[in-house]
């Protein structure tokens, strides 16, 4: 079978024009998708538990049915007194969902991988906003491209076809002539090599490099030292009036700007940059996101609770206080008594200090295969994979809604399917 | 009056106690108030012991003790409005937050977000203090906007980032961006601090020690003397954010 | 068989031509009939004003934009924090809440039917999404044209029959009601960072000019024989002098329909401004309804501003810009490619501000002004001029001079120059409150006919019952009592079920979305012309397979199918 307008579910750009063509239940070739992309998609069974597992007593494991598994996911949840239900980001809308609702039902605090990627940009519109737009937009329009902290090359490989310096649109024909290219980043990364301009950061530099752009962006280059963090003066105000120049400028960054020193005071000098850019010409920003949605878990959080991510039902309303409610806060001080985590690998990423705490509390894992977080857990739920063998709603990193679509049945439930049931559980016991 | 109220030993001491009810006003009209630990709602009773001496015939007479390990108890002092309220170890995040009037004394450390938003009375810190201290809240445009906080020790990051009045004093060193976004409001750093002040718009701040990663954006004006006699370089900005703040430095070094 | 009876009711009913008798209204299966069994639960009103349900024709309340403004705002959340309960979930926020707290508040207030003012076609399936969580009211959502490059570019060409092509199957393709345009031609001037100002100026890049879209839009809405009329959101929206503009446009628009109006313009307060500057800023109010007033194809609803602090979220993108650099304060923009933009920035109205005493002046006068109250429908643009909970304030003003003068003495003391809403007498009656809240709205939404603002047989059962006696009360003096009876209804019955009482929210809610899906005829799908699917391939930046919302996304659906006559 050939699959055609298929959507990509690897990371935030949600390429929707891959191809794929399966023999049976196995997938033969993908075309379209970039190397991650392709990867994730021609190995679907790797690792995939059959079933579920649980601990044997004596430091194995054993299988066990999807009813106990469930069970035993929504006692512990039940039983404990500051839940964390954690994870969301490469998983369907409709599960994000009914995890929420299911963390207000239990008193528990809801967090996605948001808190180790991009709550800092998320923290920085909350004080001065968000000039941004959708991605065909910067591929029509745009004339300079900035990318900073973040190299697409290797994290996003079709950004730059898809969006930026590749990819021809309404109002540049030849893309690749007529686009210029900005790379801000602390080393020569890949994409820097092929850029119009590369600025090299001395690392931790970033805010201030903000601050010397802003004020020569406004005429008060003056004050500005001869370099800053490792920038010529020259440069920068090289820097500054291309992007005063451009008809249509659009900024992106990633987590080299997001987690560096400051975190999200860098993106907020970044967007006060851009709003400062916007008195002269048309800029906008977007943060590079990583999973494919991680950005749908933000915006159904936001919907139902007022809260992009880290919102803490303990007391029946929703509260909101990143550094204070995020996973890996309460991890390391050793707050939550219980965890479920979906569709995510914090074993891959978390302090050790975090992963210790996980290893000592009952925590759950809702994920297809078996991954570097499965040893810290004492019961792994498989599920199927949204896009390959689920269906279900994802958002781009610039807010657009896309349905990704299965193209396989390897019988496994969907998250929203095992969510619900776990949720169905404790809402017999606490009945709202 | 004086409420005494002394920790219990308890099965996990890490998770977090909510006692916004700890507050001198509140429990000099009684002790059966209710605070949450994790998501259970529980009696003060069942968390402290309680002991009250004397009586109290405005909140001004009312002095609040909290003992034992109180570092996991959240919202001590939350709009406290009179009275004194002392912790003879740590306490927990959000101390005295919203507070108008009053004094706060923790002998111990005090975790982050201490006297946030803070709009009037005192708040003491003996030991350190977390980040974000006399700080604000997310996506709000002011923070603490009066009253007078203290910290003896040393402060985290993002001390009174956002601080629009008052008077804030760390007698140890900050963490890095301190003062970030200020628009009013004095701030003293005795000890050392990072990147002071960036986008700040008006207030005043005063680091008697050395900042590292100086940001360049500041405009310097010339030199001034010190509340200790010595000579501090006086700068005027953020320029970045057509800011007007004064700043005032002993020793700086930019990220060149 | 489902079976309520609602007993004692002191009913208005503007459609069915009621006007205050006491009747029982029965109904059944979430229909009003002509009576029900001695088994059918009963509800007494007790003589208590009983109006049909609620229609608010002109709100923002879900999709990309409105989540925007939450997610920007975590301090707006601290208002409005209420605990998870019963079956009610968690709400937070005051200005942007919760989809979950929008849909309470309304309840409460006795709302049954939205119209989401805004929704970009390429991110409909967010709207769609937040429809399905705001359980107590059927939605629908007005679907954005004002920068639509396939539009724009058939309106160049001549092609009329394209133009109504490609709204037949956009609106079909999202699940979208009825046609807005925001500023047409600014949206996409935006996207090079200019704007447009008024309805002559051409469209850079793009050869055509407001006017000739709008005229298009209108064209095409009637030939797709649209329930509702063109929505327009005018151009150059919030600046001194621009009632000019709005009387300009106003009276380029024909008269083509016999069953409503041709035009719905919407939030014309913040489009009936005179002055050259800020500093010689006043009301324009009185042209603005003359014009009205003399041209029944127009219908307009007021964008009430109230003191306080609110968020302004607008598909302007280019107007919020100019906000921004007025107020300083946080900016968020959203560009959508090939079709629209927005902007929101947070905003607070000062009594204490000659501007804003003079908006919130200008708002009550258009109400006051347009003589014919199906011609005037009661909103502040939510959130725009103020959150939809100012309502009741907005109606007792109208009916109470006492309160409108006691209200004035407080605004900043310039404003008796500028505007003229001291000297308008006029205090509206039960009846007319009930036509601009609900019975006027359906009537401009063409949404009378499958059961939407009366409570005729046959009718949704969409009932408000609020407890005032209104034979007990005289509004022009104690106003504070109709503030009261209409903040929080006694009963609110959505589809034959009493969704809350006395404020308290009784149920989780199902709610329905009604959508409009245009038949065109062979030969008028534009999804098999090779230019259309072209533009698709090359400047979208999704696929055009992927662009339709499916049908699942759509809990409940009312699709209304039209008849194109070509």
């Amino acid at each position: 079978m050939i699959y055609t307008d298929m959507v990509c579910p690897f990371c935030g750009c949600l390429c929707d024009d891959v191809v794929i063509e399966t023999e049976g239940d196995r997938v033969v070739r993908v075309d379209n998708a970039c190397t991650l992309g392709t990867h994730k998609l021609m190995t679907t069974r790797k690792d995939r538990l059959k079933g579920p597992i649980m601990r044997d007593g004596a430091g194995g494991w054993r299988d066990a049915s999807y009813e106990e598994a469930i069970e035993y996911a929504a006692g512990v949840l039940l039983d404990a007194d500051r839940p964390l239900l954690y994870g969301w980001s490469s998983t369907q809308g409709e599960a994000q969902g009914l995890g929420v609702s299911m963390a207000e039902l239990l008193g528990g605090v809801i967090d996605s991988t948001t808190s180790v990627c991009h709550g800092p940009s998320i923290l920085a519109i909350q004080e001065v906003g968000h000039p941004g737009c959708t991605l065909g937009q910067v591929k029509n329009r745009a004339d300079v491209i900035v990318y900073w902290g973040c190299n697409p090359t290797e994290a996003h490989p079709r950004h730059m076809s898809r969006y930026t310096t590749y990819a021809d649109g309404f109002f540049l024909q030849n893309s690749f002539r007529e686009r210029k290219l900005i790379v801000v980043d602390i080393r020569k990364t890949e994409t820097a090599s092929i850029a119009d301009e590369f600025v090299q950061i001395k690392p931790g530099g970033d805010y201030a490099v903000f601050s010397a752009l802003r004020a020569i962006v406004r005429g008060r280059g003056a004050v500005v030292p001869p370099t800053v963090a490792g920038v010529t003066k020259e440069q920068l105000e090289k820097i500054a009036e291309i992007c005063k120049s451009a008809k249509f400028g659009a900024f992106f960054f990633g987590v080299g700007l997001t987690m560096a020193p400051g975190r999200y005071k860098n993106v907020r000098n970044a967007i006060e940059l851009v709003d400062e850019l916007n008195r002269h010409t048309k800029w906008t920003l977007t943060p590079l996101r990583g999973h494919y949605n991680v950005y749908g878990s933000n915006e159904v959080f936001t919907w139902m609770t007022g809260y992009p991510y880290a919102v803490d039902f303990s007391r029946q309303i929703a509260f909101y206080n990143p550094g204070e409610t995020t996973s890996v806060d309460i991890l390391a001080r050793k707050e939550c008594d219980a965890c479920l985590i979906v569709a995510s690998d914090p074993g891959a990423h978390f302090p050790r200090k975090c992963l210790e705490h996980l290893a000592s509390i009952p925590t759950v894992l809702i994920d297809p295969a078996q991954t570097v977080t499965t040893p810290l857990c004492r019961c792994q739920i498989p599920t199927a994979v949204t896009g390959i063998d689920a269906s279900g709603t994802a958002y781009r990193m610039d807010g657009v809604p896309i349905h990704m679509k299965a193209f396989l049945d390897l019988g496994y439930p969907t998250d929203t399917e095992i969510v619900g049931r776990i949720f169905e559980k404790v809402k017999e016991v606490r009945h709202p | 009056m004086r409420i005494t109220l002394s920790m219990r030993e308890r099965k996990n001491p890490y998770i977090p106690v909510e006692a916004e009810k700890i507050v001198p006003s509140i429990l000099m009209k009684g002790t059966d108030v209710t605070v949450y630990e994790g998501n259970k709602e529980r009696r003060l009773a069942d968390l402290f012991e309680i002991t009250v001496e004397g009586e109290a015939a405005s909140v001004d007479e009312v002095e609040v003790v909290l003992r034992g390990d109180t570092s996991r108890v959240k919202r001590v002092g939350e709009y406290m409005d009179g009275g004194r309220i002392t912790v003879e170890g740590d306490i927990g995040m959000h101390c005295g937050n919203f507070m108008a009037a009053g004094t706060i004394e923790v002998r111990g450390n005090a975790a982050g977000w201490f006297a946030r938003e803070l709009r009037g009375g005192t708040v003491i810190c003996r030991g350190n203090a977390g980040h974000y201290c006399a700080s604000g809240y997310r996506g709000e445009k002011k923070g603490m906007r009066g009253g007078k906080v203290e910290v003896f020790g040393d402060a985290g990051d993002f001390a009174a980032e956002h601080l629009s009045g008052g008077e804030v004093v760390i007698h140890g060193d900050c963490g890095d961006m301190a003062g970030v976004e200020m628009r009013g409001g004095t701030l003293t750093i005795h000890g050392d601090c990072a990147r002071p002040c960036g986008n700040m718009t008006a207030g005043t701040c005063t680091v008697l020690g050395t900042v590292l990663g100086m940001i360049p954006t500041f405009e310097r004006t010339g030199e001034i003397v010190g509340p200790d006699g010595g000579t501090l370089t006086a700068f005027v900005g953020d320029i970045a954010n057509r800011g007007k703040g004064k700043l005032f430095i002993r020793n700086f070094q930019y990220l060149e | 068989m489902n079976e309520l009876l609602v007993k004692n009711a002191y009913v208005i009913d503007p459609i069915n031509r009621i006007n205050g008798e006491v009747m029982d209204i029965a109904i059944r299966d979430g229909r009003i009939v002509e009576d029900v069994g001695p088994k059918a639960t009963v509800i007494d009103a007790g003589g208590c004003l009983t109006l049909p349900g609620g229609v608010d024709s002109h709100t923002h309340v879900c999709g990309t934009k409105v989540n925007f403004g939450r997610y920007m705002s975590p301090e707006d959340m601290r208002a409005g924090r209420v605990a998870r309960r019963g079956v009610k979930h968690a709400t937070s926020g005051y200005s942007v809440p919760t989809t979950y707290a929008n849909s309470y508040r309304y309840a409460v207030m006795g709302y049954t039917t939205l119209l989401e003012g805004a929704m970009a076609p390429l991110e409909a399936r967010h709207t769609h999404e937040e429809f399905s969580a705001t359980p107590l009211q059927d939605m629908m959502a007005n679907t954005l044209f004002d920068g639509n490059w396939g539009i724009m570019n058939a309106i160049r060409d001549g092609d009329q029959e394209r133009v109504t092509e490609i709204v037949g199957w956009t609106l079909s393709a999202v699940k979208g009601f009825g046609i807005k345009l925001t500023n047409p031609g600014g949206t996409e001037a935006w996207g090079f960072g200019k704007n447009i100002t008024c309805i002559k100026d051409e469209v850079p890049n793009f050869g055509v000019t407001p006017i000739e879209i709008i005229l298009a839009m209108i064209r095409a809405c009637e030939t797709l024989r649209l329930p509702h009329s063109v929505h327009l959101h005018c151009n150059n929206l919030g600046n001194p002098g621009n009632y000019a503009c709005t009387v300009g446009t106003f009276n380029q628009v024909p008269d083509l329909n016999e069953k409503r109006q041709t035009l719905y313009a919407t939030h014309v307060q913040f489009h009936s401004y005179g002055g050259s500057d800020w500093k010689t800023f006043c009301s324009k109010a009185e042209p603005v309804a003359y014009t009205v007033n003399n041209r029944p194809q127009i219908v307009i609803d007021m964008g009430q501003v109230m003191f306080g602090k609110t968020t302004t979220m607008t598909a302007d993108g280019p107007m919020e810009f100019n906000l921004y650099r007025l107020h300083h304060d946080k900016w968020s923009n959203h560009d959508v490619e090939l079709e629209t933009g927005s902007g929101i920035i947070p905003v607070y109205y000062r009594r204490k501000n000659l501007v804003n005493s003079v908006m919130w002046a200008i708002g009550l006068e258009l109400a006051l002004l347009v003589k014919n109250p199906w011609q005037c429908m009661l909103t502040t643009d939510n959130p725009n001029g103020a959150p939809f909970v100012k309502y009741p304030e907005i109606i007792a003003l109208l009916m109470s001079k006492k309160y409108r003068d006691a209200e004035f003495a407080t605004v900043h003391p310039e404003t008796g120059s500028r505007v003229v809403l001291p000297a308008l007498d006029r205090e509206l009656d039960w009846n007319e409150i009930a036509v601009m809240t609900r019975a006027g709205q359906a009537k401009a939404l063409g949404i009378t006919g499958i059961g939407k603002g009366h409570l005729g047989l046959g009718a949704e059962a969409d009932i408000a019952i609020y407890p005032i006696r209104v034979g007990e009360v005289d509004p022009a003096q104690e106003y504070r009592k109709v503030i009261d009876a209409f903040s929080r209804t006694k009963y609110t019955i959505k589809r034959g079920r009493p969704v809350t009482r006395d404020g308290e929210v009784l149920v989780h809610g199902e709610n329905t979305t009604i959508w409009v899906d245009p038949k065109m005829g062979p030969g008028h799908d534009i999804s098999q012309d090779t230019e259309f699917v072209k533009m698709f391939d090359r400047y979208y930046s999704v696929r055009m397979s992927n662009y339709p919302v499916q049908d699942e996304y759509l809990k409940r659906s009312l699709r209304m199918e039209t008849e194109a006559v070509f």
